[in-house]
């Protein structure tokens, strides 16, 4: 049996929560979602979580926050951001941050397996896409 | 009997004497011989040439000839020198006796003293005279000192002088004295107006008349050593009598003086009064003259100061006044005839069209009126005039406008200075908001459509798994139409982004407040050279509503028609408002213009929010008008016209049953990105 790699989507976003986790599966990745990123924190799904894709703007924890929690708690997790805001400033400071990635709502399919390929090619892991 | 016939000729009134056909007198009664001072011995034959006056002598004795020739009878006048030196005027007359066979046997004579009606008559000439002067508009001192050159001609032996009180009230002005030594005037004027300072100064104090028949015995002013001071002129007799105005003022005062003690004759003083008379009218008509020159010059320099020019237009004679300011404004030169084509040389060619609008305007109702236009100089420098003008009814009913025109060109270059930063200001803050909302907008719709895009993606790799997994893509399907709707939720909910304020509802006369939105507008539509033609509906019923929302649907109609034309340069910028009776006990009003116009297919598009034409507009004006109408149960729309241009219109329920149940009234808002954003983040 092939372990799945972890996926956590956080996005406050529900037709996101629901949607992006259909097509990770497809993928061939085993996803979680959460609407929040306290949700997440508190979860158990942390330190399995392979790749986080997450929603830069989100009320309360933002996403960039989130990924500074991680980074001090010592559980850096690859990180793809995502956001609907169309702000070409927010990529550079996300990527300088630590970020893989960050795509711009509405992404598509190959521009989110590229960002996922990049963002599990380091450190290789035993992974499978496109199941 | 001879002594008889001598009673009766002595007593006679007048002279009476007899000469020989060859003219040679033989007889002259005694009153000619008390009269001249010749004896009767002296005056025979010719004699009686000596008591002729020098200047008549030579015109009598030619006259006196011709009569003996033609043997016709004759009168002539002519002044005879009585005893003491005295010249009076005579009526001569004389007549032919003729025997029975028609021979000139004698003449006879009269001659009847003439003397007061020639004085009359030279008095009423030399007033005549004088009042014409005053009538010619001839300066006060020339018509004072021919008024005492009259007189000194009457009343001989006199001299005659005019002081004028001055404007302060105390002290006296030299006005006229031609024969009086320059010494004798200069130690006159100055004096104080008072009793003490002499007899002109005390006649314009006390406005009464003041008599000094002998000034070697007289005792008064001698605190100003005035006697002393005539005397050495060789004066001994003043009479002063003060010169009033109709009102009642003393003016200044007439006086008399003779080198001889002497007191008036009741001729005298009827002389003093016609004299005073006529003086008191040149010198009132002459200071109204002054007072009316100052007023006018006072008028020109604040026309001047202000660039003000003023006219007057007598409308059915096309009879046009400027003031010198106006004919300076326009730069044509001074008294040229001002005639409509001459001002329409001068407009600017694109001002024209608005120029002849108010013309016809104001031929037709007699409103008064107020516009701005530009002047195109000969050097194509451009003027900024602001005209008001008032209609009035001249005595003969016919219309007159008088107006002022104001050079505004400074003041317009300012403002437009101040426009143009006002603008870029407001674009900026415009596009800032804009921006803002765009952002918002943005993230609201990328969500659903994100999920819409993911959704399809999945839905693809499920139907191309083999075997396909059918459920699964019906299940992603269905989400995708529900993004689809949430998407279209964010750009009904946009199209709601108003204030929170309720409405007010009140019963609103359209009419009136279309009148006040044109006032509001109107510099900002004149500043746009748009000609506004109001064709507001007589009998229009109330509607219900909000009245500031409903004036700023009016004011964004006409606004954006005057931008429609902006660019309209080879017709008029006509624009029309119009309100009147709608089917269905509705009440509509259109804004027309006569821009650019839009494509018929594009009439919906016009009302999008972020929809717009114009370069720099955004184009949510309409969208929130729209929704304004709607929330009053109306409809507003956009149809193309004939000819160039649109007509937006709108067309709201009459009276406050139709509002009934307007309870989504309070749900009309005004946009604000602010309010926007807040909405979209918490849905």
């Amino acid at each position: 049996m092939v372990i799945r790699s972890l996926v956590s989507v956080v996005d406050d976003d529900e037709s996101v929560r629901e949607s992006l986790p259909d097509l990770l599966r497809e993928f061939g990745f085993a996803v979680q979602a959460f609407s929040s990123a306290e949700e997440f924190l508190a979860s158990d799904y942390v330190g399995r979580t392979r790749c986080l894709i997450l929603d830069i703007a989100m009320p309360g924890m933002t996403g960039p926050d989130l990924q500074r929690e991680l980074t001090l708690r010592g559980q850096e997790i690859p990180t793809v951001f995502i956001t609907a805001h169309r702000d070409e400033t927010v990529r550079p400071r996300v990527l300088e941050q630590g970020g893989v990635e960050c795509l711009f709502k509405p992404f598509s399919e190959a521009a989110l397996l590229e960002a996922l390929n990049a963002a599990l090619s380091d450190p290789p892991r035993s992974c499978t896409l496109g199941g | 009997m001879e002594n008889e016939f001598s009673r009766v000729v002595n007593a006679l009134p007048g002279f009476v004497w007899s000469a020989a056909p060859d003219g040679s007198v033989d007889f002259l009664n005694q009153r000619w011989c008390d009269y001249t001072g010749v004896s009767l011995e002296d005056a025979c034959g010719s004699g009686w040439h000596t008591a002729i006056h020098p200047d008549d002598a030579a015109q009598l004795l030619d006259y006196w000839r011709s009569l003996l020739e033609s043997g016709q009878p004759g009168e002539f006048e002519a002044r005879l020198r009585r005893f003491d030196g005295m010249f009076r005027w005579f009526l001569i007359r004389a007549v032919p006796l003729r025997d029975e066979a028609g021979h000139l046997v004698k003449w006879y004579g009269q001659n009847t003293d003439i003397e007061d009606r020639k004085r009359a008559e030279a008095l009423l000439a030399g007033e005549k005279r004088c009042l014409e002067m005053v009538a010619g508009g001839h300066s006060m001192s020339g018509i004072l000192e021919a008024l005492c050159q009259l007189v000194e001609s009457t009343a001989s032996g006199c001299y005659c002088s005019v002081v004028l009180v001055d404007p302060s009230g105390t002290r006296l002005e030299h006005a006229a004295a031609p024969s009086l030594p320059a010494s004798f005037i200069t130690s006159i004027i100055g004096r104080p107006v008072n009793v003490d300072s002499g007899p002109c100064a005390m006649a314009s104090y006390l406005n009464e008349q003041v008599i000094a028949a002998d000034l070697t015995s007289e005792t008064r002013w001698a605190a100003y050593e005035w006697c002393p001071m005539a005397l050495a002129h060789g004066l001994k007799a003043c009479w002063s009598t003060p010169i009033s105005s109709t009102a009642g003022k003393v003016l200044g005062a007439f006086a008399l003086y003779y080198d001889e003690p002497r007191t008036p004759t009741p001729l005298h003083q009827s002389l003093i009064e016609q004299f005073t008379h006529i003086a008191s009218i040149a010198v009132e008509r002459a200071q109204s003259d002054a007072a009316l020159k100052r007023s006018e010059a006072f008028l020109a320099e604040a026309q001047r100061l202000s660039s003000t020019g003023s006219f007057s237009w007598r409308v059915a004679t096309d009879e046009i006044t400027w003031s010198e300011q106006l004919y300076r404004i326009f730069e044509f030169d001074q008294g040229v005839p001002v005639t409509l084509e001459l001002i329409g040389s001068r407009v600017h060619p694109e001002d024209v069209p608005m120029l002849s609008e108010m013309i016809d305007r104001a031929r037709g109702d007699g409103s008064d009126f107020e516009y701005e236009h530009r002047l195109q100089m000969p050097d194509h420098s451009v003027k900024y005039l602001h005209m008001i003008a008032h209609g009035t009814r001249a005595q003969d009913g016919q219309l007159e406008y008088i107006g002022a025109v104001q050079d505004v060109t400074e003041r317009r270059l300012s403002e437009e200075a101040l426009g143009n930063v006002r603008s870029e200001l407001a674009h900026v803050a415009r596009v800032t908001s804009l921006g803002a909302l765009t952002a918002s907008i943005a993230h609201e719709v990328n969500q659903p459509l994100s999920g819409i895009i993911t959704n399809a993606s999945t839905c693809l790799r499920m139907l191309a798994a083999d075997p396909p997994n059918v459920d699964g893509a019906r299940e992603t399907a269905q989400r995708t139409i529900r993004d689809g709707h949430r998407a279209s939720d964010v750009i009904t909910r946009l199209r709601a982004l108003f204030s929170k304020k309720d409405a007010t509802t009140e019963s609103v006369n359209l009419n009136e407040a279309t009148r006040e939105v044109i006032a509001l507008s109107w510099s900002e539509l004149q500043r746009s050279r748009v000609i506004l033609r109001a064709e507001l509906g007589d009998d229009l019923p109330p509607v219900t509503g909000d009245r500031v929302q409903l004036q700023q649907v009016i004011l964004n109609l006409l606004l954006n028609a005057s931008e429609a034309m902006s660019g309209v340069d080879d017709r008029p910028r006509q624009l029309v408002i119009r309100t009147e009776r709608d089917e269905g006990g509705r009440v509509r009003l259109t804004v027309q213009d006569a821009g650019g116009g839009f494509e018929p297919q594009d009439a919906d598009k016009l009302f999008e929010p972020f929809y717009t034409t114009k370069s720099g507009g955004m184009g949510i004006g309409l969208s929130v008008s729209r929704s304004i109408i709607e929330s009053h149960h109306g409809r507003l729309w956009a149809a193309p016209n004939d000819g160039p241009g649109a007509a937006f219109s709108f067309s709201i329920p009459r009276g406050l049953e139709d509002m009934m149940g307007a309870h989504s009234l309070g749900a009309i808002r005004t946009p604000a990105a602010t309010e926007a954003e807040q909405v979209m983040r918490n849905p």
